[in-house]
């Protein structure tokens, strides 16, 4: 019966995965001492340094073989649920931060041994994206946030709160009415889960774990959204729904993160821009994103598995794997030896991930993201319904979805 | 197989014939047959199983009975958008069906009228149908763009004003409409297949009574079409009713402005494989499954006795 349901759940998950094509079949290596790791598929260069990585780590644990398997990073999830749903899961591999939650209430990922790695030694923010209930559940490996990007031809001085940032952008669209002021966030996955940092700069909480509260309606969230809202008589989405306003010149100021520097440094040469820490309401603050190392229950060899996330996570490591995949790192000894420090830019990234924010860590956090808090923001943010309506209506069913009062 | 093949040769009598016969018949059939088993009516089975258990494809399936269906139907709290994916669904088939068949009619027939070069039309309207979606997604969203794209500009020459097409809820639609209306490439081979098929008489004969093309196209052609329109409608509406990949690529997997894009499959993958509820999804998938069996059953019934003729 048992059998029969696990292939019974390999097919439909096989038909439903419409994006999923031939799923280059891993999971024979079932060796004890072989650790299958997967994670987001970088550029071919890069994948040479992780092996590198590799075989640095073999040669310094003899026994232990680990055998990489990339996934592009757009299909990770639903190859993973669907390799899981088959049996056929990795020993160890990437987790997206939002999806800790759920791994761990389904068990499905272990519980990370005490004195594997030091809290210290991290950033709080990427630390609290691997606690669920409390429990440590993975070893924070790369992170990123939001920094606020401005155009140096229009803006002379980066907006240092958000009065300032109203201010600067209805300057620079009165200036030229072609341009706008800011790319405000939109109501989709991205824009909701920027939200968060503006709602905890003006003070508040998305979610109160502890008492079972949703608090994403109360007043500071509703300030947020007034910001943008009005953000938009500036910034008109006519100008800002082209491709890549910022990078093109039409839009002066955009809150994007490190992989938009690397990105306009090597495609856009010729703007002028520069980084400043978000501008802020009450106090300094952003949101984190990024990815955690996991063990999954299924490993073979858990030891040897989370040795390879130590090793990938130490002060000598972190930063060069983190660098090679495109993030920063979460090891603060390793962030501050690294040559990113050296880069004034990726410093004030580096800088406010000191006040980003982590995620609510309950199992249905994405599509309360995704499909509440989204939908809310469009609502109050393109739409004229009053802030305070749409996220209450959003908090009402968060609450219903999440089995609180 | 060779025994089989070499029966009627060896001259065995007529109802051992017949029995190789039908044997050699299944094992030509086996492969298809089989690739329909493993690949389509086992899921399918599997996903009707699914829908009636709480799953979200890393723990263990529950057994649930019936409440997938009924908080897909009717709890809003849950799955707020359900019902405007079928909204955005119903007004993508209206728009893009007759589009599709009437660009794909008229491709078709002005290709069965030229004289040259018929092949390097016909491969050069099927190309947007071959062309991998994530370019065809790519493309249109530079076609759209609110500042640089081409549709606005070639607006911009005849005096009308742009507008911002996917950015803009009430021109979604018509504008996803429209790409189906351009890929259109099956219809016109279909069609064109249809058009070489009428006989040639009764235009010889209709032109000697003094009948002009226009009533030669609407006399003629079309009536004698009306098979292959039907065929076209109830395919179309059915890969209509299913639409995705276009609305992933254009809205990078999100419902688009105001749920705009958010079509009943996108919809019921983003509940699967990005919300965890793969239950409720395969419930959806078989509410869509139902639904199209039932338009299609109707459009059966109301189609036209007289085909044969």
């Amino acid at each position: 019966m048992k059998l029969l349901h696990k292939s019974l759940a390999a097919l439909a998950a096989a038909t439903l995965t419409l994006t999923l094509a031939a799923c280059g079949g891993g999971g024979e290596a079932a060796d004890a001492n072989t650790v299958e790791f997967w994670y987001y598929q970088p550029t071919p260069e890069q994948a040479q340094k992780v092996q590198a990585l590799v075989d640095e780590f073999e040669d310094a644990n003899s026994g232990i073989s680990i055998k990489l398997v990339e996934i592009p990073k757009a299909d990770y999830n639903t190859k993973l649920a669907s390799a899981m749903a088959g049996d056929r899961g990795p020993d160890a591999g990437y987790l997206d931060q939002p999806q800790m939650a759920r791994f761990a209430d389904a068990d499905q990922i272990v519980e990370v041994p005490a004195g594997t790695i030091d809290d210290a030694d991290f950033y709080e923010g990427a630390l609290q994206t691997n606690m669920v209930d409390g429990k440590l559940y993975g070893v924070p490996l790369q992170q990123t946030t939001v920094v606020l990007f401005y155009n140096t031809d229009l803006v002379s001085t980066p907006p240092k709160t958000w009065d300032e940032l109203v201010a600067v952008s209805e300057d620079v669209n009165n200036e030229n009415p072609d341009v706008a002021g800011v790319a405000v966030p939109k109501g989709d996955g991205f824009g909701a889960w920027m939200y968060p940092g503006f709602v905890a700069s003006a003070g508040g909480t998305m979610l109160d774990e502890k008492n079972k509260k949703v608090t994403f309606a109360d007043v500071p969230a509703e300030e947020a959204l007034d910001l943008w809202h009005t953000l938009l008589e500036s910034s008109p989405r006519e100008i800002t729904n082209s491709d890549l306003p910022f990078q093109k010149g039409l839009a002066a100021m955009m809150f994007s993160g490190p992989w938009d520097i690397v990105g306009i440094r090597e495609q856009f040469p010729q703007l002028k821009f520069d980084v400043a820490l978000m501008p802020m309401k009450e106090t300094e603050a952003s949101t984190i994103g990024g990815d955690n190392g996991v063990v999954f229950s299924g490993a073979d060899n858990e030891d040897a598995a989370f040795k390879w996330l130590q090793f990938l996570s130490d002060e000598t490591h972190n930063a060069e794997f983190a660098d090679i995949t495109g993030n920063f790192p979460t090891n603060i000894a390793a962030a501050e030896a690294s040559t990113l420090a050296d880069d004034p830019q990726i410093q004030v990234v580096l800088q406010q991930l000191e006040t980003a924010h982590a995620r609510p860590a309950v199992a249905d956090w994405i599509q309360i993201n995704d499909e509440y808090i989204a939908r809310a923001i469009e609502a109050a943010v393109d739409g004229d319904t009053p802030p305070a309506d749409a996220l209450d209506e959003a908090a009402e069913r968060a609450a219903k979805l999440l089995g609180w009062s | 197989m060779t025994t089989t093949a070499q029966t009627p040769a060896s001259g065995t009598s007529q109802g051992a014939r017949r029995e190789g016969d039908t044997l050699t018949a299944y094992l030509f059939v086996a492969p298809a047959m089989l690739h329909t088993l493993i690949f389509m009516l086992v899921p399918a089975g599997a996903a009707l199983y699914f829908s009636f258990t709480e799953w979200d494809m890393i723990s263990p399936a529950r057994w649930v009975g019936l409440a997938n269906y009924q908080e897909v139907l009717f709890n809003g709290d849950v799955y707020p958008d359900f019902w405007k994916s079928v909204q955005v669904t119903a007004l993508y088939v209206v728009l893009s069906v007759p589009a599709s068949l009437l660009t794909g009619f008229v491709t078709a027939y002005l290709i069965d009228t030229v004289r040259r070069g018929e092949s390097f039309y016909r491969l050069a309207f099927y190309l947007p149908v071959v062309t991998a979606e994530a370019a065809v997604g790519a493309v249109w969203l530079w076609l759209y763009d609110p500042q640089f794209g081409l549709v606005n500009q070639a607006l911009g020459v005849i005096g009308l004003e742009g507008k911002d097409w996917l950015g803009t809820p009430s021109t979604v639609v018509p504008a996803l409409a429209l790409i189906a209306a351009w890929q259109s490439g099956t219809c016109m081979l279909i069609f064109l297949a249809g058009l070489k098929g009428i006989p040639s008489v009764y235009y010889e004969a209709s032109e000697v009574d003094g009948a002009g093309a226009a009533q030669r196209l609407w006399r003629i052609t079309l009536p004698l079409l009306r098979p292959t329109t039907f065929f076209l409608t109830v395919t179309g509406l059915i890969s209509a009713l299913q639409v995705f990949g276009l609305v992933y690529v254009l809205f990078s997997g999100s419902p688009g402005p105001e749920g705009s894009g958010l079509t009943y499959v996108l919809h019921l993958y983003l509940a699967g494989f990005r919300n965890g509820s793969m239950g409720a999804a395969s419930a959806m998938s078989f509410l869509l499954f139902v639904a199209i069996l039932l338009i299609t059953a109707v459009q059966f019934r109301l189609m036209p006795r007289d085909f044969e003729d």
